[in-house]
């Protein structure tokens, strides 16, 4: 098997590194020792007219089959000789849209454990994103400089990361409090003023909160004021009266007992079919 | 029957091979998930699934014809449901002889009779001269003592008839015997032939002459000797045809005197027919003192005067009424599966066939009656009559010559006279046989009577072999031990009796030893009968140690395990001295808390483990007391699999007192949140929802101590750290307890908004159980880390109404909806089902001490074989658990072992495809219910998971199997636990003792291909591993009780997080298998879908590359910068990464 990979890898060397239409294959490996490497798939980052897009034009590199232990940093570090990065975003899947600014709170969301992902880069001039399709690579993750932690090294700093600080996630909570509850007041209060207080074409809105309130707008609320209904109908009706209905009754039974037989036949087809008579 | 039997077994295992081949080639195929089911639909019958009827309304609502009528009305009337009675006719006609195959046993039959009657007569000479004999045939008896007075000579039979059940139609297959009854002329016996063995001897002498020369003959296959229902004086002749139809029957041939040839009142059970004088030898002393009684010897010559009689009774009474004789085929393979049917005393189908003609004549039998209700009343017959104390008799004369049912039940332990009144059918069946028979009875009365199972399948179709029926096995072995056995019973009259048969004449009176010692801890002792050997007629007839080993099955009572003491009669009392004498050296007077001063005897039993032990304890000490048994002749296999879930330091113990502990300081825990003051809300209810708290975690945890010095400190939120230069530390998993608060209108109604209340709340319980309780807490936004007695919780919070919140949509009209989604599923499971399910184990585990130890030998075994992950805790659990609440045809489990064995068992042979377990937890569930939710699941199959569990919580959607396993898992699993029983079972039941009872949990590796070795440093349950190390590494803990202020390591397990980042970058690759349990090798299986060429997209570049494939890029993975992934990945964990198949070359 070594053998053969070696070949795979000295076939590559000699035709060049094959890539799909539009991308180039940038090598990639982990460090030095490793002998074989992934290949990040690269090209500029285009959107068909019309659609949108919140990734700058001409300055953006997408790319492909980033390895799970190449981080934002280290992709950017990596694509620095092309030209000054402005930012990096590695996404599970590709995504057209900038994900939310707004930062996740670290302590309601948990940090996913990456696989292979896409990234965004974003470089300060469209020249970067030239320079990058050209690259040569093989391009190193971990180096004597800059190494990258993985394994044992990094399940003990991620460990380490996880025990939180209770100080700072009250802080985050309160926070959070006060806003939703001024957004509660806020909606409360325009409620009040609203109740009673027929619109331009003399409608008065009901709610739940007023003097006489209905029926909440729920799906089950409706269920069960059908479902008494019907109970109510079921009473009303008379079984066995007619002649009819009792004639009726008896074949309804006959059928239930012709449709079980058929049901056991098939079921008995089943466990011949399955040897399961021989008691031996 | 060995050949054929180790041809199908070779047949079996070729078959599972391939079965496992092509579950290897499947495995993965998720993707083709669907195209597969519907292949299997359409694919072979074997596999096929059950789908809803569907009958047009023309169909459904047609006339009934009368026929139709008629036999729906027979189906109601004298079947249980039409189900079962197409079932019982499916069945009989497996086990009917064919037509075909009676003319060819006929054809045999009458050529045999021909040979018989041309074998030549032999001069008249004495019975001790055997010179006439040729060569190449041995007398088929033990001539003990040889000397004999009488002369014999050979005639061709007076008469030859065929008598048993071939004539009656009631024989079944596999094994198809024909008795034939040879009248010897009355030329060949004399007067007094009766007396001391005279008439055995010319009986077997007899059958030497004609087996010389019937086996000269061509037309025989083979000719053998045997032991007519294994009794040592009775051989008989089996002759089976030539050629191919070598197995399709054995002729038994059994000479018997001419009719009338003994007087009957010389046969009674009290007269005395084998003189003492002769049997030991000596000359007749003079003493006058009485002769022994040889009821049993004079049984056998009865047998022999009987045969004809007893063929024309059961003709008469079952020749016309095909029902009965349905009921008596019914029968026979019940006992059949129950292993009852063979040996000496075994209940066989000739004494079946006799009791259902004393039902019959009795009128609890009507000859109208199906098969079915056949075997029902017989049955129930069985269940409700004690033989031993009401014995029965078909003899209804009133003569007073006849003997009283009052002496046979004297001389015998089990009674059932034939009609002549002298006769007692039962004389071999021992108390004990007879007791099982009627456990047996009684538990199918139950079953029948329940109605919700499959009550056929149960009944008649599951064998119930010794191992997996009875929770303990002990074999005595060598059986030459219990010759001196006799002597030390005093046994010399029974022996005389049996013609020197040790074994059958120790047996009794060993099982009452026994069981009388046993006392409350037993339920019933049962014991295996002495099978019957064949042998060859140039052959001695095998001694009587030669059959084997005597096996006894122990099936206790789990109220009568929890007591360490014996008590006896109080010191004054007359009984005292008899206690002294049955516990002999153990039994020692005590004084007691009331006062009272007894005879007691105390076993030495700590822990659980050892108390289910005890019965272990007691035989020994009896058997060497009394019948000079040592303990090196008793193989006792009852706690042999113990050593699988035991702790890493005790092996006294199998981890249910730890696991206790765990839950004391838990109930401690959920008094100390009751009783908590300053949370703004009430606690409502505090619920366990781990493992450890319904007591099915493999390996308990014990209290930590961390060593400070092993770690790194984190103080100012006094927690502890690992270091990257130390071994792993201890893995410690907090135990999950969900705290629910009360409701309340100030809750917000918005779900984050929910979330960081909760957290709020985390924050202050961590408070305020440090400020009122001095526990060391650690709060984080979902759950609260508590250390308690080293102990670590982690408690959560919840809100009742969450769930609900979550579920709410609003459609666009503004109504609101309630739709599941995965967050609420995923709630809802934890916080609600997950407390239900543990708090119903837990007590299920009160109830059933064993139920522990089943569930954790169960995930022990899963887990060892790498499927731990596949499938959940939960799932796993709830199987257990249906061993107790289901545990039909057997009783519930009161040993690990064989609980284990059943759920083996189970796991094989279910048919997940068509049945959903139902799991009916604390007897919610009504009988209909259970019917309703069987045909709900057939009409929704396609829609459930693989693998259903249905409890009465969890009715309709199976939540512990939503997720997993695959199809492909479920089926390797099934393969696996195929493979694991037998080899198992042998090993158990080896009166040598097992080689090494870990086979069956090492997995087999073969399959992988790739495997990733791990280094023992970083993997901190390596001690847990099914082949436990000699030395570990050091994790960080003190064995002396210090201080505990900061908060260990909590869930840090390398190979699971190492595992975690494989399973995301590779997923969609390889499937990866690891036993948590400390396993050293993680299995990697290559999809084999994923590595089709793909077309270049986008999406699916992930760990790919693209290579030119006939002229077109295409891409694949890049299997050679994965596998150095795996290395990266696992850095300071892999040792090496080992790829050793090559499947993946495209």
């Amino acid at each position: 098997m070594v053998a053969r990979g070696r070949k795979r890898v000295a076939q590559d060397s000699e035709k060049g590194i094959l890539s799909p239409p539009g991308y180039s294959a940038i090598p990639i490996k982990f460090s030095e020792k490793q002998q074989s490497s992934h290949y990040l798939y690269v090209r500029e980052h285009k959107v068909r007219e019309g659609t949108k897009s919140s990734w700058p034009q001409k300055r953006t590199l997408f790319v492909l089959n980033v390895p799970p232990y190449c981080t934002e940093e280290c992709l950017s570090r990596l694509l620095s000789p092309c030209g000054p990065v402005q930012s990096v975003e590695l996404q599970e899947k590709p995504d057209l849209a900038e994900s939310a600014k707004e930062p996740k709170s670290k302590f309601f969301h948990r940090k996913p454990v990456p696989g292979f992902q896409v990234a965004y880069v974003v470089f300060q001039k469209p020249r970067g994103v030239a320079a990058a399709l050209a690259l040569k690579g093989p391009l190193l993750v971990s180096t004597e400089s800059h190494p990258v932690k993985s394994g044992v090294c990094k399940w003990i700093r991620d460990y380490a990361d996880s025990v939180p600080d209770p100080e700072a996630l009250r802080v985050e909570v309160d926070t959070f409090m006060e806003t939703y509850d001024q957004k509660m007041a806020e909606e409360e209060a325009k409620a009040k003023e609203e109740e009673g207080v027929p619109d331009e074409e003399g409608w008065v809105k009901v709610t739940r909160r007023g003097r006489r309130p209905v029926l909440p707008r729920t799906e089950a609320a409706s269920l069960r004021v059908l479902e008494r209904e019907k109970r109510k109908r079921a009473r009303k009706e008379l079984l066995n009266f007619y002649a009819w209905q009792h004639r009726e009754t008896k074949m309804e039974h006959l059928a239930q007992l012709r449709k079980k037989f058929q049901e056991d036949k098939q079921r008995i087809e089943l466990m011949r079919a399955q040897r399961k008579f021989r008691p031996y | 029957m060995g050949p054929a039997h180790k041809g199908a077994q070779h047949r079996g295992t070729a078959g599972e091979l391939e079965v496992m081949a092509s579950a290897l080639e499947g495995t993965g195929k998720e993707g083709k998930k669907e195209s597969s089911k519907k292949r299997s639909v359409a694919g072979s019958p074997a596999e096929r699934l059950l789908q809803p009827v569907k009958l047009s309304r023309a169909e459904l609502y047609k006339e009934p014809t009368n026929e139709e009528l008629n036999r729906l009305r027979e189906t109601e009337s004298l079947f249980h449901s039409s189900l079962l009675r197409l079932q019982v006719e499916e069945l009989l006609k497996e086990v009917r002889l064919s037509e075909k195959k009676k003319e060819r046993i006929d054809a045999f039959l009458r050529k045999v009779n021909q040979r018989i009657m041309r074998v030549p007569s032999t001069p008249e000479t004495e019975l001790t001269n055997q010179a006439w004999l040729r060569d190449g045939v041995r007398v088929p008896l033990h001539q003990v003592p040889y000397t004999v007075k009488g002369c014999f000579r050979f005639l061709p039979p007076a008469q030859v008839t065929v008598v048993g059940s071939y004539l009656l139609g009631t024989c079944i297959r596999p094994d198809i015997n024909v008795d034939v009854a040879l009248t010897m002329p009355r030329e060949i016996l004399q007067d007094k032939d009766g007396l001391n063995q005279r008439y055995f001897r010319k009986r077997a002498l007899y059958l030497a002459h004609l087996a010389h020369h019937l086996s000269q003959d061509p037309l025989f296959g083979s000719v053998r000797f045997s032991y007519t229902n294994g009794c040592h004086l009775k051989p008989s002749l089996l002759l089976r045809p030539h050629g191919k139809d070598e197995r399709l029957v054995t002729v038994r041939l059994h000479p018997c005197p001419p009719p009338d040839f003994f007087r009957p009142c010389r046969l009674l059970p009290s007269k005395n027919n084998v003189r003492t004088a002769w049997y030991r030898g000596q000359s007749p002393s003079g003493d006058g003192s009485p002769e022994p009684p040889t009821p049993r010897y004079n049984t056998w010559v009865l047998q022999d005067t009987a045969l004809e009689s007893h063929a024309q009774l059961l003709s008469t009474v079952l020749g016309s009424a095909s029902g009965l004789k349905d009921g008596v085929a019914l029968l026979k393979v019940w006992l059949r599966q129950r292993e009852l049917d063979k040996g000496l005393g075994g209940f066989s189908g000739f004494l079946v066939s006799m009791l259902v003609a004393f039902l019959v004549s009795t009128h609890k039998i009507h000859t109208t009656m199906s098969g079915y209700q056949v075997l029902r009343s017989t049955l129930q017959f069985l269940a409700s009559t004690d033989l031993t104390v009401n014995g029965i008799s078909l003899c209804f004369s009133s003569d007073p010559s006849l003997p009283a049912l009052a002496d046979f039940h004297q001389a015998f332990p089990v009674v059932f006279l034939d009609s002549s009144g002298r006769l007692n059918l039962c004389a071999d069946v021992t108390a004990s046989t007879c007791h099982q028979v009627q456990h047996e009875a009684r538990l199918s009365m139950a079953l029948l009577d329940s109605k919700a199972d499959d009550g056929f399948q149960l009944l008649l179709m599951t064998p119930k072999p010794m191992i997996r029926a009875f929770d303990h096995i002990l074999h005595l072995r060598p059986l030459s031990r219990l010759q001196a056995a006799c002597h030390r019973l005093k046994l010399w009259p029974e022996l005389q009796d049996h013609g020197g048969d040790y074994v059958s004449a120790a047996l009794g009176p060993l099982t009452t030893l026994l069981e009388q010692g046993l006392g409350s801890r037993l339920h019933l002792l049962a014991h295996s009968r002495p099978p019957v050997s064949e042998w060859d007629i140039s052959q001695d007839p095998p001694k009587h140690r030669d059959s084997g080993v005597l096996t006894l099955g122990l099936l206790l009572r789990p109220e009568g395990l929890t007591s360490v003491l014996e008590l006896g009669p109080e010191a004054d009392q007359p009984e005292a001295a008899d206690f002294r004498q049955f516990w002999g050296s153990r039994s020692e007077l005590r004084r007691f808390q009331d006062g009272a001063i007894r005879e007691a005897v105390v076993w030495e039993a700590a822990s659980m483990a050892q108390k289910r032990l005890i019965p272990h304890q007691v035989v020994t000490h009896l058997l060497m007391l009394h019948a000079d048994i040592p303990d090196t002749c008793v193989h006792y296999t009852g706690g042999l699999l113990d050593a699988l879930i035991q702790g890493l330091k005790e092996t006294s113990s199998t981890g249910e007192e730890a696991l206790a502990a765990a839950v004391r300081c838990y109930d401690d825990l959920s008094r100390l949140l009751w009783g908590l003051e300053g949370l703004p809300l009430t606690v409502s209810a505090v619920q366990g929802a781990h493992p450890v708290l319904r007591y099915t975690e493999v390996f308990p945890p014990t209290a930590v101590r961390p060593a400070y010095s092993f770690y790194e400190q984190l103080r100012e939120r006094a927690s502890l750290l690992p270091r990257p230069d130390k071994p792993c530390p201890a893995y410690v998993e907090p135990m999950t307890v969900v705290c629910h608060l009360e409701g309340s209108g100030q809750w917000p109604q918005d779900a984050e908004a929910i979330r960081r209340v909760r957290a709020a709340f985390q924050l202050r319980l961590a408070e305020l159980l440090t400020q009122q309780h001095g526990l060391q807490c650690r709060a984080t936004a979902t759950h609260t880390d508590v250390l308690k007695d080293g102990f670590v919780f982690r408690i959560r919070v919840a809100y009742q109404r969450e769930p609900q919140i979550l579920r709410e949509m609003r459609s666009p009209e503004g109504i609101i909806s309630l739709r599941d989604t995965p967050a609420s599923l995923r709630l809802e499971r934890d916080t609600r089902q997950l407390p239900l399910l543990t708090s119903t184990l837990h007590g299920l585990q009160q109830q059933h001490p064993a139920f522990s130890g089943v569930a954790r030998l169960a995930k022990r075994w899963v887990r060892a074989q790498l499927l731990g992950e596949e499938l959940t805790d939960e799932s796993l659990d709830l199987v257990a658990a249906a061993l107790f609440l289901h545990p039909e045809p057997f009783t519930p489990p009161s040993s690990p072992q064989v609980g284990f064995l059943r759920f083996l068992f189970l796991i094989s042979t279910f048919d997940w495809k068509n049945n959903p377990l139902i799991v009916n937890l604390n007897n919610e569930l009504t009988a209909e219910e259970q019917v309703e939710i069987r045909s709900v699941f057939l009409a929704t199959r396609t829609k459930r998971p693989v693998m259903v569990i249905v409890t009465p919580q969890d009715r309709k959607s199976s939540v512990w199997t939503q997720d997993g396993p695959s199809p492909q898992i479920l089926h390797r699993l099934m393969v696996l636990a195929a493979e694991a029983l037998p080899v198992l079972e042998k090993q158990l039941m080896d009166p040598w003792g097992p080689v090494d009872i870990r086979t069956v949990f090492r997995p087999p590796l073969d399959m992988y291909d790739v495997l990733i070795r791990l280094s023992p440093r970083h993997i901190p349950r390596h001690r847990q591993a099914v082949d436990s190390p000699a030395a570990s590494f050091c994790r960080g803990l003190l064995s002396e009780p210090g201080p505990s202020s900061l908060m260990p390591v909590l869930g840090y397990d390398p190979p699971q997080l190492y595992l975690a980042q494989l399973r995301e970058a590779f997923g969609d690759l390889a499937l990866f298998f690891y036993d948590q349990h400390g396993g050293k090798v993680i299995g990697v299986l290559w999809k084999p879908t994923s590595f089709q060429p793909q077309p270049l997209k986008a999406s699916n570049t992930k760990g790919r590359m693209v290579v030119s494939q006939g002229g077109e890029l295409v891409m694949v993975p890049n299997v050679e910068a994965i596998l150095e992934d795996f290395a990266i990945l696992g850095e300071g964990l892999v040792q090496a990464v080992e790829a050793r198949s090559e499947r993946w070359t495209v």
